[in-house]
């Protein structure tokens, strides 16, 4: 194995295979994984601190398996945050929290070119900080009707006096997020304003909209999977890169933007790619910045 | 892939260090069940119940108390008992070297398997075959998951297993179950030894199973190819559900969203 140390803040850590290409079919190697988590770091570590990490680990690459660790692996370095977190069980699992620059680049060190993370605190697992919309296309719907059900939904709720903001899934969808910040919230608040939602959605828009699970319902439409809004549920990470032949980001758009782009007709137009995301990040500041601090209180429930 | 080890690290004494993973050496036969809702069959989840206010309590109203006396309680934060946890070793440092013929098998907690990490390969088979050869076993201090135990490093069969040993304090003493002595009659004896001789065998494991678990293995067999299993409800959309003055807010909205369309 091809050791390289790096030393960041002061610790030490070994980085090993920089050279293996984890898209082979795209050409990134792991080397530039860890240069484009590095540059996207100030941007994706507010969104990831303190909060419950699920690696979506592929050490062979994109195309090869890969496997979810919940767990914070025993292996790790003694520096590396963690969180007792309740299961079902009743016994606590540990997981990781990456909080810094190396931890982050210890996780992509274990090829998780995925983040994911819950919708609550690690600290407070009962509380949402945010509610989500899920947007996820049927085999034969694309990005541009998940745009177009993004667009009503920002409608729909800003009427109902809540600001929202949107992200690329990074693969075929897009994330409507409700930012709530408030300790008040439960998962339970989220969910059936969500679900209700969703049911309003696909009530007014049959041929486009689903609020049901089953695949057979989801054909054309979008799929508005509003039971991500749980305890137990992670989402991918705003700024994580996606595991798919291209190192595609889940990046936020500004609703002006997604309008523009989805009224060009090219679904490819909405993906960003790695170099892009970082450049665009510096050059418009971090679009997901009010999901960190606007608090906002769900009416009617 | 290699098995994941639950730690790594260093194993060491006077000059030699050989790195090395830690494996579990036991699956349990526990067969487990699910709790389902016998009505329709979901999985149920537990919850924290206060029932004082008869009410689920969320994880951030939940704190730790020690009870002194009934009743009476000694809180303590997760900041305080992370104080007194020991730091997280990194090595497994033999201080000394015991005949394992001296441990009372009841001070054995947990087995587990000591793995040879790359490099050091040689170091672990040499250690494996000196310790085999004079029969000794280490004896070691190690912090695993916020604990510190003593550990015995013994030498199987071309491998090396660690057991968490406990500690003298948590054995229960067992003076009081022995009875009076009382005098032995010579014949009464040699019925025993003679009746123990006619039984004597080879320890062999394999000879006996967890008669229990090969049955409700059958059983569950047998009732699979019998009927389909039930199956727990997708957490679906009902139409038009969801809290009355929501869905009305909503529908107003709506109106308003496709009329300005």
């Amino acid at each position: 194995m091809n050791r390289t140390f790096v030393e960041i803040s002061g610790r030490r850590l070994p980085l090993s295979n920089l050279e293996k290409d984890l898209y082979p079919s795209y050409g990134f190697t792991k080397a530039q994984i860890l240069e484009y988590y590095r540059g996207i770091a100030p941007f994706i570590l507010p969104h990831l601190r303190d909060r419950a990490l699920t690696f979506k680990r592929y050490p062979e690459g994109v195309e090869k398996d890969f496997f979810f660790e919940k767990r914070c692996p025993g292996h790790r370095p003694a520096w590396v945050k963690t969180a007792e977190i309740p299961q079902d069980d009743g016994e606590p699992m540990t997981v990781c929290l990456i909080n810094d620059l190396e931890t982050l680049i210890w996780a992509e060190n274990l090829a998780s070119l995925e983040l994911h993370v819950p919708l609550a605190r690690a600290g407070s697992p009962g509380t949402p900080d945010s509610m989500v919309f899920d947007l996820d296309p049927g085999d034969q719907a694309t990005i541009l009707d998940c745009a177009r059900v993004a667009l009503v939904l920002r409608d729909l709720l800003s009427r109902l006096g809540l600001a929202t903001y949107v992200k690329t899934s990074g693969k075929k969808g897009l994330h409507v997020y409700v930012p709530l910040n408030r300790t008040e919230t439960t998962f339970e608040d989220t969910k059936t304003f969500s679900k209700t939602v969703a049911g309003i959605m696909q009530k007014h828009y049959p041929d486009l909209v689903t609020a049901k699970m089953a695949k057979t319902e989801r054909k054309a439409k979008v799929f508005i999977n509003w039971s991500q809004n749980d305890a137990s549920k992670t989402m991918v990470c705003v700024y994580s890169l996606r595991a798919r032949e291209k190192p595609i980001v889940s990046f936020p758009l500004k609703w002006g933007e997604l309008e523009n782009l989805a009224g060009l007709g090219d679904p490819e137009g909405l993906q960003v790619l790695h170099s892009e995301a970082v450049s665009k990040a510096i050059k418009k500041g971090d679009l997901f910045q009010e999901m960190l601090l606007k608090e906002q209180k769900l009416p009617h429930l | 892939m290699a098995v994941q080890g639950l730690w790594s690290g260093t194993i060491s004494f006077s000059l030699v260090a050989i790195p090395v993973r830690l494996v579990k050496a036991i699956e349990p036969g526990h067969v487990s069940f699910h709790l389902l809702h016998s009505k329709d069959y979901s999985r149920l989840s537990r919850r924290m119940f206060c029932p004082e206010e008869k009410k689920t309590v969320p994880p951030e109203e939940i704190v730790k108390g020690y009870e002194i006396v009934p009743g009476k309680y000694i809180l303590m934060t997760d900041e305080e008992l992370e104080s007194v946890s020991p730091e997280r070793s990194r090595t497994i440092e033999i201080v000394e070297f015991i005949d394992m013929k001296e441990v009372d098998p009841i001070y054995y907690d947990h087995p587990y398997y000591l793995v040879p990490s790359k490099g050091g390969e040689k170091a672990y088979q040499l250690l494996v075959e000196v310790m085999r050869r004079t029969n000794k076993a280490g004896l070691a201090k190690f912090v695993l998951a916020e604990r510190e135990y003593l550990v015995a490093i013994t030498s199987g069969d071309g491998a090396l297993a660690l057991t968490t040993l406990h500690y003298s304090e948590e054995i229960l003493p067992d003076e009081d179950i022995s009875p009076k002595k009382g005098k032995i009659e010579v014949g009464e004896e040699n019925r025993i030894k003679k009746s123990i001789g006619q039984m004597i065998e080879d320890f062999n494991p394999g000879k006996y199973a967890d008669g229990r678990r090969q049955k409700l293995m059958d059983l569950l067999a047998a009732k699979a190819k019998e009927k389909a299993p039930v199956e727990a409800p997708e957490v679906e959309q009902e139409e038009g559900e969801g809290p009355p003055d929501l869905v009305a807010a909503l529908e107003e909205s709506m109106r308003k969203v496709k009329k300005n369309r």
